[in-house]
């Protein structure tokens, strides 16, 4: 088991500086550099020096381990969009909208979804199943910002409920936190639906009711243990939809967070922030990764035990 | 006795595809799904021939943000274009961006996936690592970066669609290529003396035709979203060409008092991307009966 858990941690963290490499030349491939002619007309010798001031005219894998230095120190440079700030006091202001609406979204839909997939896989070709269906396709195939345009037309446009965007008041938040909850709501419907209906085939159910044992006891001791393997594989996918649609609600919303200035930074190319942005988001997502599979790990006695594999 | 022996023979000559078709007759929400794409490709196709203008043509300046009428069934945008017009070659963009983001994902998700499936070993394990690289790297903002990195255009995004596409189709066509590795008439093939490629062209592709339909299949509302959202937050396919996700960016603008410029691109989109991903999913229980309900 824990060789298993240290595999995995030393097989992500390679993941995790490949992707940082990748990120880091896709960042340097773009034509243009901060001190061209046209954008700062100096003779050669003081841009040589400029150039040299600030490592630029080092090699590029110097310039690598230079910025990741800097970010082993959490030094990630000074966002050009907002320079009387560092990229580290940018993010920490603009995680909190972001945190709130979307940790608001995911404890809001993952449990309805949960429930509303454990109906739908109890009572089969009800009503309930249906609905939970066509929900489950509804938020899984149509892009965030196309359901939050549709709310907001509903919501704010005709009925004149809420308002459409803005951050400071609750009411405000409303709208976007039924957006993010759409994504973990499909995402749980669906798979809790498959994974139930898979382990009720199972023969083992046929023999606790063989037993005697009251169907109560059978879906809440056994059944829903034994589908909440499928459901922890699900955590990483349903994690990427929710912090990419970040960016949507946010962008649609006007909520100044993390995704409303990843599309700032990609807007006005600024590349320190969205270097850092990147290189969050791919520890975030690495973080998860590593999460689901440890869980996945200790909740499936097979892997458990079994130790190698 | 006679009686219950008698249909396994003709059942037994039906071809596996009959099998599938009729699996996906009985899925109505496939069914209906298929009907509106094609009735979608169909108005793509035949765009010039049913709409009243040009979708990049300024003709009815002086009827700016005009509402639906007879005349501009979905009204007329800010600048003076026929909403209809625009929203029909915007279905265009969408659908051929879909097809060929979809059709170079099977093209390369195809040969890597028999490779990986087929010799196993070191080339699997380089294929899934590259996969996992895939994996951790969330698409949609990777393609943002590649996308405001390029300034976004037609074949950018086929590119970046493409390049986060093949990995379904890879997995998939490895998964089957694995099952069938063992099989008889493989190591017939081998005991004969063919080479690894003979049999991955001659008996393991064929044999996967079902797992690469609904790779394709599914890789493209995948594609057409990403076009969508890039169009979108501005780095897609750029202006004047038409796109929904651009006009819905657009609408954002005037949706509190002129309702048309935003609910129609939004319909627009939304139902072209349920449509396709409805027939997908009905396709993919048609093939592969085993993966229903994932």
């Amino acid at each position: 088991m824990l060789a298993h858990i240290v595999r995995r941690i030393l097989s992500v963290a390679f993941t995790f500086l490949a992707v940082s490499i990748i990120i880091f030349l896709m960042m340097h491939s773009v034509p243009g550099g901060p001190f061209d002619a046209n954008d700062m007309p100096v003779s050669e010798a003081v841009r040589a020096k400029m150039m040299a001031q600030w490592g630029l005219d080092q090699p590029l894998h110097i310039q690598y381990l230079n910025y990741m230095w800097g970010v082993l120190h959490f030094d990630f440079g000074v966002p050009f969009q907002s320079p009387g700030e560092t990229v580290v006091q940018l993010i920490s202001r603009a995680w909190i909208p972001s945190l709130v609406l979307g940790g608001a979204g995911v404890l809001i839909g993952a449990p309805l979804g949960i429930l509303l997939g454990l109906a739908a896989a109890l009572n089969r070709n009800s009503w309930i199943d249906y609905l939970t269906s066509t929900l489950a396709t509804l938020g899984l195939t149509i892009p965030v910002f196309v359901t939050s345009m549709l709310l907001i037309l509903i919501f704010a446009v005709w009925l004149n409920w809420l308002p459409a965007s803005g951050w400071p008041h609750p009411n405000r938040w409303i709208l976007p936190i039924a957006c993010y909850a759409a994504i973990p709501l499909a995402t749980y419907a669906r798979y809790t639906r498959s994974a139930v209906l898979d382990t009720l085939n199972r023969p083992f159910v046929t023999v606790l009711r063989a037993k005697g044992l009251s169907e109560r006891r059978i879906i809440f001791q056994h059944v829903m243990r034994n589908s909440a393997i499928p459901l922890v594989t699900v955590f990483l996918p349903m994690f990427i939809g929710t912090a990419t649609g970040s960016i949507f609600v946010e962008a649609m919303f006007r909520v100044p967070g993390l995704g409303a200035y990843f599309v700032s930074s990609i807007e006005v190319r600024d590349y320190t922030l969205q270097m850092a942005l990147m290189l969050l988001i791919t520890f975030m997502y690495c973080l998860a990764y590593l999460l689901s599979d440890i869980a996945y790990a200790l909740l499936n006695p097979r892997i458990r035990v079994g130790g190698e594999q | 006795m006679s009686e219950l022996i008698a249909p396994a023979p003709i059942a037994q000559t039906r071809p596996p595809f009959w099998f599938a078709w009729r699996r996906f007759l009985s899925n109505k929400a496939a069914v209906v799904g298929g009907a509106v794409l094609s009735l979608l490709i169909l108005m793509a196709i035949l765009a010039p021939l049913i709409t009243p203008s040009d979708p990049e043509a300024q003709s009815f300046l002086t009827e700016a943000l005009a509402f639906p009428s007879a005349r501009h069934w979905f009204g007329v945008d800010n600048l003076g274009r026929d909403f209809y017009s625009r929203i029909v070659y915007g279905a265009r963009v969408s659908l051929t961006i879909g097809f060929t983001a979809a059709l170079f994902s099977v093209l390369v998700g195809i040969p890597l996936g028999a490779l990986a499936g087929y010799f196993g070993g070191r080339t699997d394990w380089i294929i899934m690592r590259i996969i996992e690289v895939f994996s951790v790297v969330p698409p949609l903002l990777a393609a943002l970066l590649l996308g405001a990195l390029t300034r976004g255009g037609y074949v950018t995004i086929i590119f970046i669609a493409a390049l986060f596409g093949w990995v379904q189709v890879c997995l998939l066509v490895r998964a089957q290529v694995k099952s069938f590795r063992e099989k008889e008439f493989v190591r017939a093939a081998q005991a004969l003396g063919a080479s690894p490629w003979y049999i991955i062209r001659r008996h393991l592709i064929p044999n996967s035709i079902g797992p690469i339909i609904i790779g394709f299949v599914l890789a493209i509302p995948l594609a057409m979203m990403l076009e969508a959202s890039l169009s979108f937050l501005g780095v897609g396919v750029p202006p004047p060409t038409p796109t929904w996700g651009q006009m819905i960016n657009e609408g954002i603008d005037f949706m509190f008092f002129y309702w048309h410029l935003a609910v129609f691109p939004t319909a627009a989109l939304a139902i072209t991307v349920l449509a396709t991903s409805l027939f997908g999913d009905g396709l993919r229980d048609a093939l592969d009966p085993t993966l229903k309900g994932r």
